[in-house]
């Protein structure tokens, strides 16, 4: 039994990682103003991106290496017609997400003919840090992990310094209050906006490189499945913090994890029914916590309006 | 001629220009060949009407504002002031008649975000800073607070903390005592003076007469962007600043207030014990109680932030109220949505005109009959019929002067003026018998602000009854016949007109009772 | 036709264009001539009357679709759940008309209840949107994972026909299967229904009525709408639940006109390009039907493109994807190009 909950945490941690990536660098964006829902379709270029680097290398860092870069190109698109161009964000997203998917079903076919199955010959294996990795029970949950999973846990602190300790955070924070007073305070909007969609993209990325270097090892357009919704969804439960985006991408991590688990659980004919019904949870779950969390939320003052200097 | 200036100039002259010109894309000339000087410690008054160029120049001088032509000195040197960075760095500090604060930070956060400093955000150095720069000048305050908790005349002060941080020794103030009460301009000049002990040089921006004449060194009359003349208080007196600042005398421009219809007079509105949250969740209208009878204007004075806003939305149904009541006619209409009210005759011009009052990208004629469109003939509540509503909105423009080229013309085309007339149009198309005026002559010229006191002192006359809010306790006192005092929430007392008392006023205004 | 218009049918020209040019270029990295990829484009959809035809009938759900969605994009709710919304009432009326079996009524209650399944779903998002103040845009697409993973599930197991191998359900009775108004094509009643029926009612409700007039005041401006005594959250509300109604429509008649059964399969992705074909027509109906039948000509010519000239099927995703892109940018490129002196304006 312990050892059924000991892998229930384990692949929680795994499947929170993509999501604490994608939400941690969304809470980076909104705090700055910019409401980014084209993290679903930035994260599937960096799937994208990832696989291919990855499976013509044969080198996985290259993989995640290229994912990066894939995010923070996406990103960089939206954050040309959010900032430069001045267009709602909400439509530039969606325009983002199905160019997105366009660019990935169209270019996939272009490089692998129709009807073959690419797939990659390794994923990145479990990095056990020695002698904490040895600790019994938590070691092989906390200390024997994807690197995914350390660079998401490091980046926590990292950001939460970045965004309350020093004078970009406090220029971003001030952005995303009130973008016309933080200007004619001398704040370079824009620029510092660009920096933190850099930072968004670039986890965003990885977070796609997450899903399709970790966990899987083909590249589909149905593989981040929503997960850069459950993203903005959780830095809304996390109340636009990133400790409180850490707890909301744990427990959506759960609730995939927990769908995942129940169907290996469960053997015998009525298995097949009870996973595919069990594929709605994270969803579900999320819709659900919305209900309830979602309703007294209060982001940054200024976030999704545009903003323009004229 | 440029040759000749620095001739001109004495160690004493701090900041000098010279010649500045602005045109305003709509043609509008904002500052036309303005020279003046300001010495080192000195209090120097610019002076002049709303639309004088004053504002203009304070930004060409924070470079804001690019100028059509002109030069800028600074301690004798000509200087380029392409953006306020360069101003700060000059030693020219700007606090806008608008706070440049972000309402959610702190007082420390704030002051920081203008200061340069590393990566690191250290605001151990900027408390130290402030607190050295504050006790100094005797200024308190408390640094942790977020500036949203401070009243108006503490926020002013953090923005003159912020440019003294930016080691500012010139400082430009832009009509900073229009949003104080008369008792927090006391304590403001006093911060001033001392200032200027301290070696600083003031620009203050104004167009209240005695108080230029109370505290400066030297007076700038400015009037249609350009400057008319410099003088010191001694050598001049009220009278001639005025004559001065308006130019040839037109006596029909006075408004006088006759004595109402006192007869047959009809209680419209009651509200009673009435308590409305804020959106931060604390109660912001505490147990309000007042009538309104027809043929009135009974103004509500008080410093904004003390619950005006949020009395004004529960009594047109956008803000829920928690408890009272509120009895138009005789009937409650506590937790009626707005447009029951509105069929109840509860007309409301709305102080931010271009948020609230109209539909910037719809035409006149949609923006004429927002509140009408499902009444006939302009619609059968489902089918809309646009012929008469073009018909309807051709006559409402005549009667109301309202100046455009037809009524499909999208209102952004139009001015600040002629929205207002079409939102003042559109709130008497219904036959209100309320009407609530909320800062309605904010931000207006001086012939749309006569244009508006003229039509609410009309419409009193008419028998309507007025609620007029506003933080301009002159407009108050000239056009109210009863004035209520709101503060923190609370009506403090009601003053009738024989009882007008501006001071008595201005410390209910600021809760120091009487 | 006012300026205003024309300048709506001027931005999408200008984005349709720049979007042939950019895949152009993908053409010819892929040795393929564009010229030639066009012209099998245009002849896969319109080379004779039976291509015509299914030109048509793709273009019949999408549509039905956008004509909804444009009620609630007028009023900037972003309604990303068209997909779902669709699977929701094609099940829907797919069940009912199984249920019903052969009779005189079971089309129209099968139809309405599709309109009922769409508009259902629709609700959970709209209430949370009105009433709650939380995010449409997250809410309605998270739904489509749950609608069709559930319908997947529904057909796989309780639902699923014993007469095939696929997760699929039974045939529905002929008795709710539109008629086919033209032998051996697929021109069904449904097209008629949607060009001739649901285009010109959109168009009316949308210019005509008072409910359109609150749309455009809300979109434009929901504090005044607010202020002027528009019911603002019943107005969402409603717009969000109609076009998720017509997106359950569009489902079902797809199922009763082209598949006869409910298949997991009966969208490839409808409700995400019905949001293209709202966007590139401007939320205008009449720009919307052109839209939507442009679209449906890429998708079913670009199947004859791809097959030609050996080119992957993708290629309609991606043209998609652009042409949104361009549309939105189109007024900032214009201003720009006439700026550097281009173009003139």
């Amino acid at each position: 039994m312990i050892e059924l909950i000991v892998s229930l945490i384990a692949i929680t941690l795994q499947t929170s990682t993509p999501l604490l990536l994608a939400s941690i660098g969304e809470c980076i964006v909104e705090r700055g103003g910019i409401l980014n829902l084209g993290i679903e379709g930035a994260m599937l270029i960096g799937a994208f991106t990832g696989f291919i680097g990855a499976y013509f290398t044969k080198n996985l860092l290259i993989g995640l290496l290229s994912s990066i870069i894939g995010g923070i190109i996406i990103v960089l698109i939206f954050g040309f017609l959010v900032i430069k161009m001045n267009l709602d964000q909400v439509i530039s997203a969606l325009a983002i997400n199905l160019l997105s998917y366009g660019i990935c079903i169209y270019f996939f076919r272009m490089i692998f003919s129709q009807g073959s199955f690419p797939y990659l010959s390794e994923l990145f294996s479990p990095i056990p840090i020695p002698f904490l990795s040895e600790i019994p029970i938590i070691g092989a949950i906390l200390f024997n992990q994807t690197i995914f999973v350390y660079i998401a846990l490091i980046i926590i602190p990292i950001l939460h310094y970045l965004m309350f300790k020093t004078r970009y955070g406090l220029s971003l924070r001030a952005i995303g209050e009130n973008p016309s007073i933080a200007y004619r305070l001398g704040i370079n909007v824009s620029e510092i906006r660009y920096i933190a969609l850099i930072i968004e993209g670039a986890l965003v990325g990885m977070a796609g490189g997450a899903i399709c270097l970790s966990m899987f090892n083909v590249f589909d357009t149905r593989i981040t499945a929503a997960k850069g919704f459950i993203a903005v969804s959780i830095v809304i439960l996390g109340r636009w913090n990133p400790i409180g985006v850490l707890g909301g991408a744990l427990l959506f991590g759960f609730a995939e994890a927990l769908s995942l688990w129940v169907g290996t659980l469960i053997i015998g004919p009525i298995s097949a029914s009870i996973s595919q019904l069990l594929s709605i949870l994270p969803y579900l779950v999320t819709i659900i916590a919305l209900l309830i969390g979602g309703r007294k939320a209060k982001g940054p003052a200024s976030l999704g309006a545009s903003f323009s200097r004229e | 001629m440029s040759s000749q200036i620095p001739s001109f100039f004495s160690n004493d002259i701090v900041l000098h220009v010279e010649g500045i010109r602005k045109v305003y894309p709509n043609g509008v000339i904002a500052n036309d060949n303005v020279t003046l000087s300001v010495f080192k410690g000195e209090i120097h008054a610019i002076l002049g009407e709303n639309g004088a160029g004053k504002t203009t120049l304070v930004n060409i001088i924070a470079g804001c504002i690019k100028p059509d032509a002109g030069e800028i000195y600074v301690n004798g040197k000509k200087v380029n002031i392409d953006n306020p960075r360069t101003a700060t760095k000059l030693g020219i500090g700007v606090v806008h008649q608008h706070f440049i604060l972000i309402p959610a930070l702190t007082v420390i956060e704030n002051i920081a975000l203008s200061l340069d400093s590393g990566f690191k955000l250290d605001l151990n150095k900027v408390r130290e800073k402030i607190l050295q720069i504050s006790s100094l000048l005797n200024l308190k305050i408390d640094l942790n607070a977020r500036i949203e908790e401070l009243p108006v005349g503490l926020r002013q002060r953090v923005e003159i903390l912020r440019v003294l941080c930016q080691n500012a020794n010139i400082l430009i103030l832009d009509e900073p005592t229009s949003v104080l009460t008369p008792i927090e301009v006391e304590e403001f000049f006093r911060i001033l003076r001392n200032l200027k002990e301290k070696g600083c040089s003031i620009i203050l921006i104004t167009h209240k007469v005695k108080e230029a004449l109370s505290i400066s060194d030297r007076i700038t009359i400015m009037r249609k962007g350009k400057v008319i003349k410099t003088l010191t208080p001694k050598e001049t007196n009220e009278e001639e600043l005025t004559l001065l600042i308006i130019g040839e005398k037109q006596n029909s421009e006075f408004i006088s207030l006759t004595e109402g219809n006192n007869k047959n007079k009809e209680i419209l509105l009651l509200v009673n014990n009435l308590n409305v949250k804020g959106d931060r969740g604390e109660l912001s209208v505490k147990n309000v109680s007042f009538s309104l009878y027809s043929g009135e204007i009974l103004g509500i004075a008080g410093v904004a932030g003390n619950g005006q806003k949020e009395l004004i939305e529960a009594l047109t149904g956008l803000r829920k109220p928690e408890s009272g009541t509120i009895i138009i006619r005789g009937e409650n209409v506590i937790n009626k949505k707005p447009k029951s009210l509105i069929k109840k005759g509860m007309a409301y011009i709305p102080e931010d005109r271009i948020g609230r009052g109209v539909i910037l990208t719809m035409s006149i004629a949609e923006n004429a009959i927002l509140k009408i469109f499902e009444e006939n003939p302009f619609s059968n509540k489902t089918i809309m019929n646009r012929n008469s509503i073009t018909d309807y909105t051709q006559k409402l423009m005549k009667k109301f002067g309202i100046i455009a080229p037809n009524p499909n013309i999208e209102v952004r085309a139009l001015s600040g003026g002629n929205i207002q007339r079409l939102i003042i149009a559109r709130e008497l198309s219904y036959n209100a018998k309320i009407l609530i005026a909320e800062n309605p002559t904010a931000g207006l010229d001086v012939r749309a602000t006569d244009f508006t006191h003229r039509m609410l002192l009309d419409l009193r006359s008419k028998g309507m009854g007025i609620l007029l809010v506003s933080a301009d306790l002159d407009e108050l006192l000239k056009l109210s016949d009863r004035i209520l005092v709101m503060y923190n929430g609370k009506i403090m007392k009601e003053f009738n007109r024989n009882e007008y008392d501006i001071y008595k006023i201005a410390r209910l205004m600021l809760g120091i009772e009487v | 036709m006012s300026s205003l218009k024309l300048l709506g049918l001027y931005r999408a020209l200008f984005a349709i264009i720049l979007t042939f040019l950019i895949t152009s270029i993908f053409f010819i990295m892929s040795n393929t001539n564009p010229i030639l990829a066009y012209y099998y484009i245009f002849v896969g959809a319109f080379g004779n009357i039976n291509l015509i035809i299914e030109t048509f009938v793709r273009a019949t759900p999408i549509l039905i679709i956008s004509l909804g969605l444009a009620i609630s994009f007028r009023c900037k709710v972003w309604n990303i759940g068209a997909e779902g919304q669709l699977y929701m009432g094609a099940m829907l009326g797919t069940i009912t008309a199984i249920v019903l079996g052969e009779s005189y009524f079971t089309f129209p209650i099968a139809f309405i209840m599709s309109l009922i399944g769409g508009a259902l779903w629709a609700s959970i998002p709209a209430f949370m949107k009105s009433k709650l103040g939380i995010n449409e845009v997250i809410t309605t697409f998270l739904m489509n994972f749950i609608s069709i993973n559930f319908i997947q599930w529904l057909l796989a197991f309780p639902f699923k026909s014993p007469e095939t191998l696929f997760p699929e359900s039974d045939r529905i009775p002929n008795s709710s299967i539109l008629p086919i108004l033209i032998p051996y094509t697929r021109m069904h009643l449904g097209i008629i229904i949607a060009f001739l029926l649901i285009l010109p009612l959109i168009h009316f409700i949308i210019t005509k009525t008072t409910f359109g007039f609150k749309l455009k005041a809300i979109g434009e401006n929901p504090e005044a709408a607010r202020y002027a005594g528009i019911d603002v959250e019943k107005i969402l509300f409603l717009a969000l639940v109609i076009s998720g109604a017509l997106a359950g429509m569009a489902g079902f008649i797809e199922v009763a006109g082209i598949q006869f059964r409910m298949r997991p399969t009966i969208s490839p992705g409808y409700g995400y390009t019905g949001i293209v074909i709202a966007l590139l027509g401007q939320n205008n109906p009449i720009g919307i039907a052109l839209a939507s039948i442009f679209i449906a000509a890429i998708i079913n010519g670009s199947s004859t493109m791809s097959r030609m000239l050996n080119q992957p099927q993708g290629i309609v995703d991606f043209i998609q994807g652009l042409l949104i892109i361009f549309v939105l940018a189109s007024d900032y490129i214009l201003k720009y190009m006439s700026r550097r002196g281009l173009i003139k304006l």
